[in-house]
C-alpha cells in the first residue's frame, strides 16, 4: 500500500501530464461544476480519467481525501488499460 | 457451563483485530463484524459460529477464499468482499440469503454461482476482469441495483432477459458495441449508466424503455434519432462525434436534463421538454442560439461554453429563473454582451474573474481583513463596527500558533478571509476546530470565493485531525445559512450566549 506522499506524486491524467497533488490543488482552487473543474486538469474534452478526478472532486466537496482510494482508482485504471493492449 | 472452544478461539481472533469489545460473551451477541483492511489472507472456520450475524465486511483484506463453515451464516444477508484477490466467487455464496453483495474490485472472472443468490437485490461486481460472462442470475430474482463498470464484458445478451426488477444498472467503462434489443427486459429500470463503452448501434426497443436517467457519453455513437423514451428526465450524450443528432417532437415530454458536450454539433437543438431546467452544448461547433431557447421558462442552467456563438437571441433575456450561464470561448458580440447583461445570472463566466488565489495570511494582510469584517459585522448584529478592534482582534489571532487564518486574493487585494481556532471538546475527546470570520467581498461574490475558503480550511482540520468544525452563523443571513447547509454543515440544536465581562 502506497503511502500519502507516494499517492500524491501519482500521474492521474496523462493529457494534461497532472500528478495527483496538481490536481487536488486545482480541483481546490476552483467552485466550478465537476466538468468544468475536470478540464482545468485535463486540458482536453476526453473523459480517461474521469473516474479518479470525481473521486478528487467529491472528496474536495466532502472535505476530506481518501488517498487509498485515489490510488486504487489509479491503478485500477492501468491495470485495465494493460489487460487490453494484451488483448483481453 | 460447557467450555466452547471455538467461540473462546474466534473471540481471542476478533480481539486481536479489535473487531468486538469486552461486552460480547457469546456468538449470539454479534450480528455485525467489519474486519475490513486488515491484511488478512484467510478467515478462520470458527467464524461459522456466528449464526446471528447479519452484516460482515472483509473489504480491502488479501482473501481468495472463503472458509465453508460460512454456509452456516444462514442470517447473513450484506457481504463486502470488495478489493480483495478472488477469481471466483466462493460456491458457498449459492447457498446463503444474501440481499446486498459488494464484490467489486477483485480478479473475478466468473460469477454464475450468484445463479442460486435468488434473495440478491444488490450486487456490485464493479473492477474486476468480467468478459464473455454468460447468464449469472437465477430465472426469477429480486435484483434491483447492479453494477458492472469497469469490466471487459462485449456483450449483454445473456443476462439482460433475466433483469425485469431491475432499477439502477451500470454498465460504464465496457466494451459494449451496442444496446441489443433484450434490452426491452427491463421493465422497471430507472437509471442506465452505458457511459464510456463502444456503442455504436441502439436497438429501437431502447426507446420504449419507462427509463428516467440515462447516460451514454463517451461512445462511438454517429447518428441518433431521439425519440419517445417518455418517462426520460435526463439524458448526457456527451463526447459522441455525431455526424446526425435528431430530436423528434414525441421525445421525453418530462425531460429536466439534456447534456450534449463535445459533440461535434453545428447546430443547437430544441428538445421538445417544456420542464428543461439545464442544457449543455459546450465545445461544439454551434454558431447562433434559436429564439425559441425563450420556450424553455424553466431554465436554470445553459452551458454554451467554446462554441462559435456571435449573437445571442434577445429572447433570452427573458428566461428568469437563469442562474448559471456559461459562454466564455465565444467570439461573442457587444449586443450578445448586452444581453448577458440584461440577463444578470448569478454565475456567469464571462464576470469571473481569474487570479484569485487562496493563501495563508501574512502580517501585510491583517489591515484589509479588518476592514473586510465590516461587511460581515453589518449583517450580524451582534457586533459593532470598530476597525480598531477588529484589527487587534486579527493581530491576536495572527499570533496565536493555535489559529489558521486563509485570505483570498485579487491583484493583491484581500477579496475573502476565513479563520480557525483550535477548541478542545469533551463531548468529542479531542481537538475541534471554530471557525470563524468568513466573509467574502461584494465585488467577488458567485465566483466561488466562499467555497473554495471553507474548503481549504477542512482539509487544513483534516491535516490536524480536528474531530468536527463548527461555526456559528446569524439567523438573518439567510445567505449564510444556505451556504452552510449546501456543504454538508448540519444545524445544532444548541443557541449561542454571551455575556461582556
Amino acid at each position: 500500500m502506497k503511502n500519502k506522499e507516494e499517492v500524491l506524486e501519482m500521474e492521474i491524467c496523462e493529457c494534461g501530464e497532472k500528478t495527483v497533488a496538481q490536481a487536488i490543488e486545482i480541483m481546490q482552487n476552483t467552485s466550478l461544476p465537476f466538468k468544468k473543474a475536470k478540464k482545468l486538469v485535463t486540458e482536453c474534452n476526453k473523459s480517461c480519467c474521469r473516474v479518479a478526478l470525481m473521486k478528487i472532486y467529491d472528496m474536495k466537496d466532502f472535505g476530506r481525501f481518501d488517498y487509498d482510494e485515489i490510488a486504487y482508482v489509479i491503478e485500477q485504471r492501468l491495470e485495465r488499460l494493460k489487460r487490453l493492449s494484451e488483448g483481453e | 457451563m460447557k467450555y466452547d472452544y471455538e467461540w473462546d478461539r474466534l473471540k481471542t481472533w476478533l480481539d486481536q483485530y479489535g473487531a468486538i469489545d469486552d461486552s460480547v460473551t457469546s456468538p449470539e451477541q454479534i450480528t455485525r463484524l467489519d474486519l475490513s483492511a486488515k491484511s488478512l489472507k484467510e478467515i478462520p472456520e470458527w467464524i461459522g459460529i456466528l449464526s446471528k450475524l447479519l452484516v460482515l465486511n472483509l473489504s480491502n483484506n488479501k482473501l481468495s477464499s472463503l472458509p465453508e463453515s460460512m454456509k452456516n451464516l444462514q442470517s447473513l444477508r450484506n457481504l463486502d468482499i470488495r478489493r480483495n484477490n478472488f477469481e471466483i466467487l466462493p460456491d458457498l455464496l449459492g447457498s446463503l440469503n444474501i440481499i446486498a453483495l459488494n464484490a467489486s474490485g477483485n480478479k473475478l472472472r466468473k460469477i454464475d454461482i450468484l445463479k442460486f443468490a435468488k434473495e440478491l437485490r444488490v450486487l456490485d461486481v464493479s473492477g474486476n476482469v468480467l468478459g464473455s460472462i454468460e447468464n449469472f442470475l437465477a430465472p426469477i430474482n429480486q435484483l434491483r441495483t447492479l453494477n458492472l463498470s469497469s469490466n471487459l464484458i462485449k456483450d449483454m445478451r445473456a443476462f439482460l432477459p433475466y433483469l425485469s426488477y431491475l432499477e439502477r444498472f451500470n454498465m460504464s467503462n465496457n466494451l459494449l458495441s451496442e444496446i441489443p434489443k433484450e434490452i426491452e427486459s427491463l421493465d422497471s429500470i430507472e437509471e442506465l449508466d452505458f457511459s464510456s463503452n463502444k456503442i455504436e448501434k441502439i436497438d429501437s426497443a431502447f426507446f420504449d424503455l419507462e427509463v428516467e436517467i440515462v447516460d451514454l457519453s463517451a461512445n462511438n455513437l454517429k447518428e441518433l434519432h431521439l425519440y419517445s423514451l417518455e418517462s426520460l428526465e435526463e439524458l448526457t450524450l456527451d463526447e459522441n462525434s455525431f455526424s446526425v443528432l435528431c430530436i423528434e417532437d414525441y421525445f421525453a415530454p418530462y425531460l429536466r436534463e439534456f447534456s450534449c458536450d463535445s459533440c461535434s454539433l453545428k447546430e443547437f437543438l430544441l428538445p421538445p421538454s417544456e420542464s428543461l431546467e439545464l442544457l449543455c452544448y459546450s465545445s461544439n461547433e454551434i454558431t447562433s442560439i434559436p429564439d425559441a431557447i425563450a420556450q424553455y421558462t424553466k431554465l436554470t442552467h445553459l452551458d454554451i461554453e467554446e462554441n462559435d456563438i456571435q449573437e445571442l437571441p434577445h429572447s433570452l433575456a427573458n428566461l428568469v429563473y437563469l442562474q448559471t450561464f456559461y459562454a466564455l470561448g465565444n467570439p461573442l458580440s457587444e449586443d450578445a454582451k448586452k444581453v448577458v447583461e440584461v440577463l444578470s445570472p448569478d454565475i456567469c463566466d464571462l464576470n469571473m474573474k481569474s487570479g484569485i488565489t487562496v493563501e495563508h495570511a501574512t502580517i501585510e494582510d491583517l489591515s484589509q481583513m479588518a476592514k473586510l469584517l465590516a461587511v460581515l459585522f453589518a449583517i450580524e448584529k451582534d457586533f459593532q463596527i470598530d476597525f480598531e478592534k477588529q484589527l487587534l482582534g486579527i493581530q491576536t489571532l495572527f499570533k496565536d500558533n493555535r489559529t489558521d487564518l486563509l485570505v483570498a486574493k485579487y491583484e493583491n487585494s484581500v477579496v475573502g478571509m476565513i479563520t480557525m481556532q483550535r477548541l478542545i471538546s469533551s463531548a468529542e475527546g479531542g481537538y475541534i476546530g471554530q471557525i470563524e470570520d468568513l466573509v467574502v467581498d461584494e465585488k467577488y461574490r458567485k465566483m466561488g470565493v466562499g467555497s473554495r475558503l471553507i474548503n481549504k480550511m477542512r482539509v487544513i482540520a483534516q491535516e490536524y485531525k480536528y474531530k468536527r468544525i463548527q461555526l456559528a452563523a446569524d439567523i438573518d443571513n439567510s445567505n449564510a445559512l444556505e451556504f452552510y447547509n449546501r456543504r454538508g454543515f448540519n444545524k445544532t440544536n444548541l443557541n449561542v450566549y454571551h455575556y461582556s465581562v
